[in-house]
């Protein structure tokens, strides 16, 4: 008996140490269920515009190769800026200032480099011979483009929207400072007020929001993504 | 059918032409075989005839029409043209009906009418189409793809075919069978054919008519028996190989040696040696090995015409290294 009873006690333990959290999400839920919806609809703004926008440039580079060490290059600047700063020089700009359309417009621009570079590098992936292929039959570039180099890229461009929205919702928290009320609100009032529960319940949230959106992302892509091609990576 | 005037090709950031002053014309129902070492062009040419390679100089015309005009698109031209390339070149994404169906789809031919055409092709090949049809091509063995991608180049039914090694990513014996069954389909087809090959073999067995090149230039061209007996150069010796009499022996019919006299048909034909009047004679020899006779009956479908010996076939060939 003594035996159950002390691994009850250190259970009872681990959770107070550990997993208090829980007992924080379920006394704040109002607010968490507002910072949860908050971050979710940032990061599908930011990445609905971002496919729109970094799928084309990345196409474009992939036809026009002049471009594409310009475009990887303002990329990976953008991408080394610390994110405090960038979300700091978006609201100096007239018009923008605090709010939803600073912290959209500076992830947007961190998505930048992983998507451009992932469609980019996917494009490119398509071997010689089948592109050839597509000539010989008639192809014209366009329905190339559409009917065998974006398809068959799907693998890669996907990995990279992937890569992407993860570190979105991660990035996003920081939007907080500049008046985001999401989860990055909890870290950040977490920190300030030394409460571990509060930290760890904004980590956590996010963490479930990025797994949740990447495994969504997973389904899509086995959707769109050719069996012939799939098999062939899990082959190889 | 096909003609090629005075064919350049330089490409950019190179002084010397990839391929230099070539003309030659395939005729109507041939199958035009080049032929040469690596690196000699021949692939430029094919590549060439369907504007996947535009010509620094000279006209390339199909059917009279010039093809190598400005005017013309290329990739209409292509869908004119059927194009089985080395590398097999299937769409991995696509299952081998939507591989087939390439070109008919780019054509916009109704779908009731590509349907049942993917099926004839297929099953035109010697695939089993209810079995491949949804298959992907990574499911598919060497030979099947090959099969496929022949099925594809002739899916639109296209006057002309480029065929580049289409049977070189598979081993020899596959090969040797696929070469058959596409010399039996030819037979009821009647396409005109460019087909390139680095094997003369293959170019002997295949070839109405033959170019050989070299360097970018056509050093001979020719029927394959005017190839073997009277070959222009060195060059042209040397690819042939050393075994020059065999191979005549396999562009002779056997009709054209039998002795009709039908004496001695009566032992032979206990021996159950039997060939087809159309046979090469390679095949008598073959025959005669296989039975361990030196004797075999020439028949013309079920009539027996006569018998060919080891001293016929030995005659033959002296007959041809002399003319050489």
């Amino acid at each position: 008996m003594g035996f159950l009873s002390s691994i009850l006690h250190w259970l009872s333990n681990f959770y107070d140490e550990y997993l208090g959290f829980i007992n924080f999400i379920i006394r704040r839920w109002e607010q968490v269920l507002e910072y949860t919806a908050n971050h979710f609809s940032l990061v599908l703004t930011v990445m609905f515009f971002s496919l729109i926008l970094w799928i084309s440039v990345g196409l474009l580079i992939s036809r026009y190769e002049k471009l594409a060490n310009t475009a990887f290059g303002i990329g990976n600047i953008l991408f080394v800026i610390p994110s405090i700063s960038l979300f700091g020089i978006f609201i100096t700009i007239p018009m923008l200032g605090l709010g939803r359309t600073s912290a959209a417009l500076a992830l947007i621009l961190y998505a930048m480099m992983p998507m451009v570079r992932n469609v980019y590098r996917g494009i490119k992936s398509v071997e010689w011979p089948i592109i050839e292929a597509g000539r010989g039959m008639g192809m014209s570039p366009r329905q190339i483009l559409f009917q065998i180099q974006i398809p068959m890229a799907w693998p890669i461009i996907f990995a990279g929207i992937r890569v992407t929205v993860v570190m979105i919702t991660g990035i996003a928290t920081v939007a907080t400072f500049i008046g985001e009320r999401n989860l990055g609100r909890f870290i950040h009032h977490g920190i300030a007020r030394e409460s571990a529960d509060m930290i760890i319940a904004g980590a956590v949230l996010v963490s479930v929001i990025a797994i949740l959106l990447d495994y969504i992302l997973g389904k899509i892509e086995d959707k769109i993504t050719s069996p012939g091609l799939r098999k062939e990576q899990e082959q190889s | 059918m096909i003609v090629l005037d005075k064919v350049d090709k330089i490409f950019p950031g190179t002084t010397v032409p990839a391929v230099k002053q070539v003309s030659f014309q395939v005729d109507e129902g041939n199958i035009c075989v080049f032929v040469g070492p690596s690196g000699c062009g021949k692939t430029t040419i094919l590549r060439i005839i369907n504007r996947l390679i535009e010509p620094t100089s000279g006209d390339i015309y199909i059917k009279g029409k010039k093809v190598s005009d400005k005017e013309v698109n290329p990739d209409h031209l292509r869908r004119e043209i059927g194009y089985v390339i080395q590398q097999i070149g299937l769409l991995p994404h696509r299952t081998v009906e939507q591989n087939v169906a390439l070109v008919p789809r780019l054509l916009k031919w109704p779908e009731e009418r590509i349907k049942p055409r993917v099926k004839e092709l297929l099953d035109m090949v010697g695939l089993d189409s209810n079995e491949v049809i949804h298959k992907y091509p990574f499911q598919l063995s060497g030979g099947m793809m090959q099969r496929v991608g022949v099925a594809r180049a002739l899916a639109a039914d296209p006057p002309i075919m480029l065929m580049d090694e289409p049977f070189g990513a598979v081993d020899p014996i596959v090969r040797g069978r696929l070469q058959d069954e596409f010399l039996r389909l030819q037979k009821e087809m009647k396409k005109t054919i460019c087909f390139v090959t680095h094997d003369i073999n293959e170019a002997i067995k295949m070839g109405d008519h033959i170019v050989i090149m070299n360097k970018g230039e056509l050093v001979q061209h020719g029927t394959p028996m005017e190839i073997l007996t009277e070959p222009a150069n060195d060059f042209v010796k040397d690819l042939i190989g050393v075994d020059r009499e065999i191979k005549l022996l396999d562009l002779t019919r056997s009709s054209e040696i039998v002795d009709r006299n039908k004496e001695v048909l009566g032992e032979t034909r206990e021996k159950d040696c039997f060939i087809s009047a159309l046979d090469p004679v390679q095949r008598a020899l073959e025959t005669m090995m296989k039975n361990d006779s030196d004797i075999v009956v020439v028949r013309d479908g079920e009539k027996e015409i006569g018998t060919i010996c080891w001293g016929d076939i030995k005659k033959l060939i002296n007959k041809l290294s002399g003319e050489a």
